[in-house]
């Protein structure tokens, strides 16, 4: 590995050159990735611009998108982060992230891993099992419902429980394990190790990418969930994130009292724009740790050899 | 082995910050006692905050002592969610689930859901009980708001100012091109022409429309709604129905409404509307005007000229002057901002509740907020903290944070909408002081906006709003229909536009109306 | 035949065993499961009854058979209903999944670290942008009075297109500007798989001269393969879920005929009108065809690729 490493693609060591057809496919690549690159700026640029907007901007749109710095007004990240409630709803989301990702990943990963074993009796079904519910979206009552009456309702674990294994997110992650060569499980049970162990010691770390990135999913959403917490959550002080911002964006534009605009000299659209950064922030944490697993991803090979 | 090892902690250590998740939340859950004759009442109350965004009443507000030496009551306030659809659904979904709060408040259909449900308290009794209150807002109208089967379920309270919205033209930009206040529609078309095409705001370029507006309906507002009432108020079409004796019936039954849609067919066509009308939604289209996109639009008196409101365009436009005008004549002489009806919001008690034994001790609470001291506290906060008494005895906003118009102070007033009744000279002077604009130096007051605007003429149609609604399919069509006449998917002929009508009424458009008139009927709200 | 039976039997009995810590490993979760997701499928029986409150008992409220599923067959627009719910899941299929997958594998390929990382780092963030903030921005592309779009076509001396509000162009905007924002999010479990690919088989394939594209197609393509079917098996699943969040703040009435669609409809009759038990019927509905879809396509993907949910 000390040689420099160009491709997210693990280089081989073997000098072979390149054909004409490998540079035009090369070029291909670059093109493609150019334009995915100018795609996916444009509406993230213009969403910082927007949050950067003053009250006073006049223009269109593109006007808007060349901003100069002397002209960006920063109230808008005022106006979220200088809220009496932010702290609160920060530590209620933090509070719900941290329970909701741990409580999804003590349950995803042994279930995941279970049905990935092959020859499991009864895995077929258990598997329908599972894939039933997800299929059958039956709505907002019937689980408000059966959270009333678990009583949940006004504890935080309400936004995450109900949601804690998400079949699409579980089974994602079982298809990883299949792809785990089962010579390595095999050999694991051949030097007397249970199944618990073989988890720990075999499935577990070649599989930090994938638990982590399905941690993430869950994270994220945990984090940005707005409906659940609206729901179940009548308490004031347990109101998360996306409850706050919701507030402060509709309070900004709907009300009967306009003209009592708090306390924001921003306009809506910059504080609209400037909430969605507060929503990607556990994403923009984690997933540089993330992209450093996505970059070993030579492990697996490194292993089996 | 040293691998299995740091797993097994791990895998601990998340199960154990899992397990403490769990356990976290609220722990004194146990509140909802029922009446005991020592412990203090527990009563949960959702209510709409008077501001979403500065957040939740403090614990440490003052009346949740004053309450509880007084009534011996504890109260849990808890807001709602802010927006209204939100609103809707999380009350029906608690009360699917049995999950109400003791006190509550909704929309006139979310509350008669829940009436017809067996949810809500019979309070026909306890009006007696709130002797000020009953003679401040509980009229025979307000109470047959509430009623059903000949009982009260609810307590219809003032929601907003009425007739508060009124249709406003550039002042500034009729000077610059030597034109009068439109009068007539015709007048109107060739305003909104020239601030089109005439260049008013003189910067060389041509990105100016004559009327601006966005797609706001409810109950009492169909389709195209509040913006464009003006417009068809000069059809004399305003409103969903028309609510007179002589001519009762559903607007768009009325061949008037095909004189106003060739007129609005016609601004469309010559684009001298801004033709993201559409599209527009609440912000884009008060953004839109604050940057001078059009010059004739219909608002609301504070979301015009109140001072927080008015500074960005204050600002762009220093010159600029927005003036409210009168609702232009049509060609039978008609002319109409628009219906103007009551907007009422129902406090509820659950059934819950009142099996609890809690409505009586709810009802006092309620009466103490509409008059003296709990008036005062929940509506402007404690004197020399939020407010000060001004000479006049009108309570002023105390300068700075603190103050009940600033971001500390209005956590304090949050359960303003239980006390305010909407129409004291008291309340609308402090909501509204006048103020001098920070960039053209202008003396302005949105108080005098709002007077202008109630002067003006609109059709008295009280009772509107609480009018059978259509199924959401009917509701569909014809949304879906007038969208494509304006758009030009259907072309707007006389004989398309019988045919949509034919069609509309068979899918029950008719039935629709009957329902309406024997409601109106009973209800004697026909004027 | 019954001994045979019985032995079937046991031998069944012993591979059970044989397995049994990994049963104890996963009893706990799939309880869990259970009570959380079947819990809720039980009080869907709502959809069969005149419900209105759990205070009167969910088992209390009088059944009324079929009657909420009939409301929501008979509706008027049922079928434009499920034309545009079809429409647009299967459109959002047919160019998000595969865009997703070329913008792993471009990401996989690129041989400019530098820019693979920063597309990698940047790809997901759209993710995060709430439809608020697209509708924000593709107002700004294409409204008809001063979006960037139409004042290129009035440049280019062409006339504006209402872009938002006309029916042609509507299900374009929907479809692609969900691939837009989404694409980058379901790039990452793709390239989690690319990860995990042996880099052997490329040493392999490069001695023996195959081409970059030949090892996408023959290496890169069938190692994901796994994955690819496993996602797209789920999203069948979920076919008649056609984006509630983002068609609720994209469409208006003049677009209805082509906007509406299952979600939208019931929000607007079932939820804001408190009708729970029809709101509950139309999701039953969607899962009877989801799981219709997903037997069947279960079933073919098995024949076809070796690879199937269960």
């Amino acid at each position: 590995m000390a040689k420099k490493q160009n491709s997210l693609k693990p280089q081989t060591s073997a000098v072979v050159k390149l054909s004409k057809a490998d540079h035009a496919f090369s070029i291909g690549v670059d093109i493609i990735m150019a334009f995915f690159l100018i795609v996916i700026a444009i509406p993230l640029w213009s969403t910082i611009m927007l949050s950067l907007r003053p009250s006073t901007f006049i223009g269109s749109y593109l006007q808007g998108m060349v901003l100069p710095p002397w002209k960006w007004s920063f109230a808008a990240y005022r106006s979220l982060l200088g809220n009496n409630g932010f702290l609160l709803a920060f530590w209620n989301s933090v509070r719900i992230l941290i329970g909701g990702v741990a409580c999804a990943l003590v349950l995803n990963i042994p279930l995941a891993y279970g049905l990935s074993v092959r020859g499991l009796p009864g895995k077929k079904w258990l598997t329908i099992l599972i894939v039933i519910p997800y299929v059958f979206n039956v709505g907002m009552v019937p689980t408000y419902i059966m959270v009333a009456k678990f009583g949940l309702t006004n504890h935080l674990a309400s936004v995450y429980l109900p949601v804690a294994i998400n079949t699409y997110n579980l089974l994602i992650m079982r298809s990883f394990f299949e792809g785990i060569p089962n010579e390595l499980r095999e050999s694991a049970s051949i030097d007397g190790c249970n199944e618990v162990q073989t988890l720990i010691r075999i499935i577990l770390p070649l599989s930090k990418a994938i638990i982590l990135t399905i941690g993430l999913f869950y994270g994220v959403n945990f984090w940005n969930n707005y409906f659940n917490p609206m729901l179940y959550l009548s308490k004031d002080y347990l109101r998360p994130l996306p409850i706050l911002l919701r507030n402060i964006l509709i309070g900004a534009s709907m009300n009967e009292f306009v003209e009592a605009r708090a306390f924001s000299d921003a306009p809506v659209e910059a504080i609209k724009a400037a909430s969605v950064f507060m929503s990607a922030i556990p994403m923009v944490i984690a997933y540089p740790f993330i992209q450093k697993y996505f970059t070993k991803g030579t492990l697996l090979g490194s292993v089996k050899g | 082995m040293k691998l299995n090892r740091k797993a097994l902690v791990l895998a601990t250590a998340l199960a154990a910050v899992g397990s403490f998740a769990f356990a976290q939340g609220s722990s004194e859950s146990a509140g909802s006692k029922t009446t005991q004759d020592a412990g203090p009442v527990h009563v949960t109350l959702w209510y709409p905050a008077t501001q979403t965004e500065v957040g939740p009443l403090p614990n440490d507000w003052v009346g949740y002592q004053i309450i509880k030496d007084k009534f011996n009551i504890e109260l849990e306030a808890q807001t709602l969610p802010s927006g209204t659809q939100d609103q809707d659904v999380k009350i029906q979904a608690a009360a699917a689930a049995d999950d109400l709060p003791d006190m509550f408040t909704a929309g006139r259909e979310v509350w008669l859901r829940l009436a017809n449900n067996g949810m809500l308290a019979d309070v026909t009794d306890l009006y007696a009980r709130m002797p000020n209150r009953t003679q401040l807002m509980f009229d025979d109208g307000a109470k047959k708001y509430t009623t059903l089967n000949g009982r009260n379920y609810g307590f219809a309270t003032p929601a907003a100012v009425s007739r508060n919205e009124g249709l406003v033209i550039r002042k500034d930009w009729l000077d610059k091109l030597g034109l009068e206040v439109p009068k007539t529609t015709d007048d109107l078309l060739k305003v909104l022409h020239a601030f089109t095409y005439d260049d008013p705001d003189g910067n060389g370029k041509n990105d100016t429309y004559g009327y601006g507006a966005f797609v706001e309906t409810n109950n009492y507002e169909a389709y195209p709604g509040r913006r464009l009432e003006p417009l068809m108020g000069a059809f004399g079409v305003e409103g969903t129905w028309n609510m007179t004796k002589a001519d009762f019936g559903l607007q768009i039954n009325k061949p008037e409404f095909y004189d106003f849609m060739v007129f609005m067919k016609q601004i469309i066509d010559d684009g001298v509307i801004d033709p993201n009308w559409m599209a527009y939604k609440k912000d884009d289209f008060r953004g839109a005007w604050k940057q001078g996109k059009f010059g004739c639009f219909r608002e609301q008196n504070s979301a015009l000229h109140s001072e927080n409101n008015y500074a960005p365009f204050d600002a762009n436009f220093p010159n600029g002057d927005i003036i409210v005008i009168d609702p232009v004549t049509g060609p039978s002489g008609k002319a109409s901002v628009g219906p103007a009806v009551r907007n009422m919001r129902v406090w509820c008690i659950s059934a819950k509740a009142a099996e609890q034994g809690k409505a009586e001790k709810i009802a006092d609470l309620f009466e103490w907020m509409s008059y003296g001291e709990g008036y005062m506290l929940c509506g402007f906060g404690r004197e020399g903290v939020e407010y000060t008494l001004d000479a006049n005895g009108n309570p002023q906003s105390v300068p700075g944070d603190k103050g009940y118009n600033g971001p500390v102070g209005q956590t304090y007033i949050q359960l303003r909408n239980m006390a305010f009744n909407y129409t004291s000279d008291m309340e609308l002077a402090s909501r509204y002081p006048s103020y001098t604009t920070k960039v053209s130096g202008k003396h302005m007051s949105s108080l005098e906006t709002l007077h202008n605007m109630q002067g003006r003429k609109w059709t008295d149609a009280v009772g509107m709003e609480s009018m059978p609604v259509p199924s959401t399919d009917l509701k569909t069509f014809y949304e879906q229909g007038l969208a494509e006449f304006f758009s030009g998917k259907r072309e707007l002929t006389k004989d398309n536009w019988n045919a949509f009508v034919k069609q509309f009424n068979d899918m029950g458009g008719k039935a629709w109306e009957e329902e309406g008139r024997k409601y109106a009927e009973a209800n004697g709200l026909l004027k | 035949m019954e001994q045979q039976n019985f032995k079937v039997k046991k031998n069944m009995w012993k591979e059970v065993k044989r397995f049994s810590s990994v049963y104890a490993l996963i009893v706990i979760p799939v309880i869990f499961y259970i009570v959380m997701k079947y819990t809720p499928l039980w009080n869907a029986q709502i959809a069969f009854r005149d419900f209105k409150s759990v205070r009167y008992g969910i088992v209390g409220s009088p059944f009324v058979g079929m009657k909420n599923f009939s409301e929501f067959f008979h509706s008027y627009y049922f079928w434009p209903l499920i034309r545009n719910t079809l429409m647009y899941s299967f459109g959002k299929l047919l160019i998000s999944l595969p865009l997703s997958i070329v913008l792993a594998i471009t990401i996989y390929e690129c041989r400019h670290r530098w820019l693979s990382k920063t597309v990698q780092t940047l790809a997901y963030l759209p993710h995060f942008l709430s439809w608020v903030i697209m509708y924000g921005i593709l107002l700004a592309l294409l409204a008809p009075g001063d979006g960037v779009v139409n004042d290129l076509i009035k440049l280019a001396g062409g006339k504006p297109v209402d872009f938002l509000t006309n029916s042609t162009a509507f299900p374009w905007i929907v479809i692609l500007s969900d691939a837009w924002k989404e694409m980058g999010w379901s790039a990452i479990i793709f390239i989690a798989a690319l990860m995990g690919i042996d880099v052997s088989l490329f040493e392999a394939a490069m001695v023996e001269g195959a081409s970059s594209w030949q090892r996408v197609k023959y290496i890169t393509l069938p190692s994901i393969r796994p994955v690819i079917v496993t996602v797209l098996l789920l999203k069948i699943g979920t076919i008649m879920e056609a984006g509630f969040n983002q068609i609720f703040m994209l469409y208006s009435p003049a677009v209805y005929n082509v906007g509406d669609i299952i979600d939208t409809w019931v929000y607007r009759q079932g939820l804001l009108d408190g009708r729970f038990g029809l709101a509950t019927a139309a999701g039953l509905f969607k899962g009877v065809i989801g799981m219709l879809l997903v037997f069947t396509s279960n079933y073919f993907s098995k024949k076809v690729t070796e690879n199937s949910l269960f």
